[in-house]
């Protein structure tokens, strides 16, 4: 799965893109996280790899920015595991164990579209990095809605 | 009385019957943790006859930490003036070539990011460095510059020397501001969004040890990972507030980088994660008590970092048990709040302590001297005044949302200002408007003001100290901060030009 950030502008925020993409391509998607008035909206999403490409050329033909979040990598040889990045995660992906190690969660992390963490560590065991292998390229338009 | 004595053998021991047991083999040690627990269980009474020693442990980003080097002489010689360390500024404090790597002087090239207290992470890992020097040359030392590439075992000496370490307990941090502030308590989100502590709680060496009983000038103890010493009170110990430190000294060229880091605080500078475990010989029934300090036992007060000034406001108080679950209520709501010491690191600590204490390779040492309990920590005396807002703040012009952009140029215009603060029927902040807002209104054709209000206004208060107001102007670029009380209520302005002449009359007088 990768995880793709949709952006929808104002005056195409009322339309019913997401439903419609699912249904015309019978690709699944699967929301992560979701924030949408009507000013405009911000989507997460994860769609099956092999899918991808088709994927984010169909939203883009509607009008919706798309870009691919960049990961957060923890380097465990680095971390000391102080804790200081846990307050600042606002998916849970970062918790604390019993015995005071600090855990992360790939699957609930957000990445770069929230990246919260990686100037927080005193160590720099956090980073951001692209996600291998993918061709599609980042639209242009990197404004934040 | 008589029926303990018996019970016990008797009331009191020694340091030196401790390290006879530790010879033979025999030696009874629980971390404070297990001491905790125990105690809890079976009472102090059985406590204090079952253990010998309690060891305690932190690790945490302690800034007043260095490192003494002497790098030897050079032929021909040189008496340092300034030098660099992978162009770390270091201190030059004595004769020719001694050195203090201060832990958070700041690379000349990667600042923000690598520091004095990476330098000496670098060195204890074998790492090469490279030393930068110049002088001015004298008969005795001609040389005037220096480039050398070196390793630990280059040094002489290479020791520990930390002014300042091992508080007995901190604040917890939160922040009031609408904007994230990254200070060296971490990263505090906006509007109380997070908060951070420092500290190991009941862990920490000197909360088992309150009244400084074993603990004083040459106590042996653990620091970076290998032997090192109490050398005396660190700066700033306030024994009366609960808030005692330590002076410490050690050798780094036995030390670990496990237990002793460098660290970047982005925005604020770099550091030095120091591990630092004591001992705590239990000497009477009494320390035994004092070692079963709990968390829920200690508390902190909760402190607005959002407010630049000395008094920080405090929001109420927390136990490091609350802390350590992972949030707090802060203002009936609940946050999520960060260590930023390794909690586990101080568990490793006290249990590296512990196993080296029974393998006989950690000897006690009483103190020559214990730290003082009666010192005072005294505030800054300063000669010059500081100065605050409310001395050039002045009355703002207001305006109504739902007025003209023209009427609102008018105004500009009439009282020759560059900012309109707009406010509602109560007087409160809604937003403000430049010159420049309208200027650029007239030529898009705008006519509503709402349409280009900037309604995320930076604000200052009365009391902010004005070097406060004046760098929050620089870091958001904008020349004016609409001066508000608690309830958002505007009470006047401040503009960049008000500073400017107060420098100007400064210089003057």
């Amino acid at each position: 799965m990768v995880r793709i950030l949709l952006r929808f502008p104002e005056k195409i925020v009322d339309q019913p893109i997401i439903a419609e993409t699912i249904l015309k391509h019978g690709i699944p998607l699967n929301i992560i996280a979701a924030h949408v008035d009507f000013h405009g909206g911000q989507v997460l999403a994860e769609v099956p790899s092999q899918d991808i490409e088709k994927v984010v050329s169909a939203f883009r033909e509607r009008g919706v920015i798309v870009t691919i979040p960049k990961l957060i990598e923890v380097d465990k040889e680095k971390c000391i595991h102080c804790g200081s990045c846990f307050s600042l995660c606002p998916t849970g992906a970062i918790t604390i164990n019993e015995d005071f190690s600090v855990n992360f969660d790939k699957e609930k992390c957000v990445g770069s579209s929230c990246g919260l963490c990686v100037d927080a560590c005193p160590v720099r065991a956090i980073t951001l990095t692209r996600e291998p292998n993918l061709l599609v390229q980042n639209s242009e338009n990197k404004k934040s809605v | 009385m008589f029926r303990r004595k018996q019970m016990l053998g008797k009331d009191t021991r020694t340091v030196a019957e401790i390290n006879e047991k530790i010879k033979k083999g025999d030696v009874q040690v629980l971390t404070a943790e297990e001491m905790k627990k125990l105690v809890e269980k079976s009472g102090v009474e059985v406590a204090y006859k079952e253990v010998d020693v309690v060891t305690t442990g932190t690790f945490g980003a302690m800034c007043s930490s260095g490192a003494v080097i002497n790098l030897g002489h050079s032929d021909p010689p040189i008496k340092i003036q300034n030098a660099w360390i992978n162009d770390v500024p270091v201190c030059h404090p004595g004769a020719a070539v001694d050195l203090y790597i201060g832990a958070t002087q700041m690379s000349e090239t990667r600042p923000f990011e690598y520091g004095g207290g990476h330098v000496i992470e670098d060195l204890i890992s074998g790492k090469e460095v490279e030393v930068r020097a110049t002088a001015y040359g004298t008969d005795c030392y001609p040389r005037t510059k220096l480039r050398t590439i070196i390793t630990k075992d280059d040094l002489n000496q290479f020791y520990l020397l930390n002014f300042r370490n091992c508080y007995q307990r901190y604040v917890c941090a939160t922040n009031s501001r609408d904007e994230t502030i990254y200070t060296y308590m971490g990263k505090l989100l906006p509007r109380f969004g997070n908060a951070t502590f420092s500290g190991a709680g009941a862990l920490n060496p000197l909360m088992n040890d309150p009244d400084y009983e074993t603990i004083g000038i040459g106590t042996r103890i653990f620091l970076g990972g290998t032997q090192g010493y109490v050398i005396g009170e660190g700066t700033q110990h306030d024994p009366k507030n609960l808030s005692g430190t330590l002076m410490v000294r050690g050798d780094c060229k036995n030390m670990n980088t496990r237990f002793i880091k460098g660290a970047a605080f982005t925005k604020y500078g770099t550091t030095l994660y120091v591990g630092i475990g004591i001992p705590i010989p239990l000497l009477n029934i009494g320390l035994a008590k004092k070692t079963a300090i709990r968390d829920e036992d200690i508390h902190i007060p909760i402190v607005d970092y959002g407010v630049p000034a000395r008094n920080r406001p405090k929001l109420g108080t927390v136990s490091y048990k609350e802390l350590k679950s992972g949030s707090i209520i802060i203002n009936g709501k609940k946050v999520k709040v960060s260590p930023l010491s390794s909690l586990k690191a101080a568990e490793e600590i006290a249990e590296t302590l512990k196993a080296w204490i029974k393998e006989g390779l950690f000897y006690l040492s009483a103190p020559v001297e214990r730290l003082p309990r009666d010192t005072e920590y005294k505030p800054m005396k300063q000669s010059e005044e500081t100065v605050l807002v409310k001395s050039v703040a002045h009355q703002a012009v207001t305006c109504r949302e739902d007025e003209k952009i023209e009427e609102v140029a008018k105004q500009i215009i009439r009282y020759s200002v560059n900012h309109v603060v707009v406010v509602d029927e109560l007087g409160k902040l809604r937003g403000i408007v430049t010159s420049w807002d309208i200027t650029k209104a007239v030529a898009e054709g705008k006519e509503k003001l709402a349409d280009i209000v900037t309604r995320k206004v930076v604000t200052t208060q009365m009391d902010e100290p004005l070097e406060a107001a004046s760098r929050k102007m620089s870091q958001h670029q904008i020349s004016a901060l609409p001066v508000i009380d608690h309830n958002r209520k505007v009470l006047g302005i401040i503009t960049s030009e008000d500073i400017a002449k107060l420098l100007g009359r400064q210089q003057n007088g």
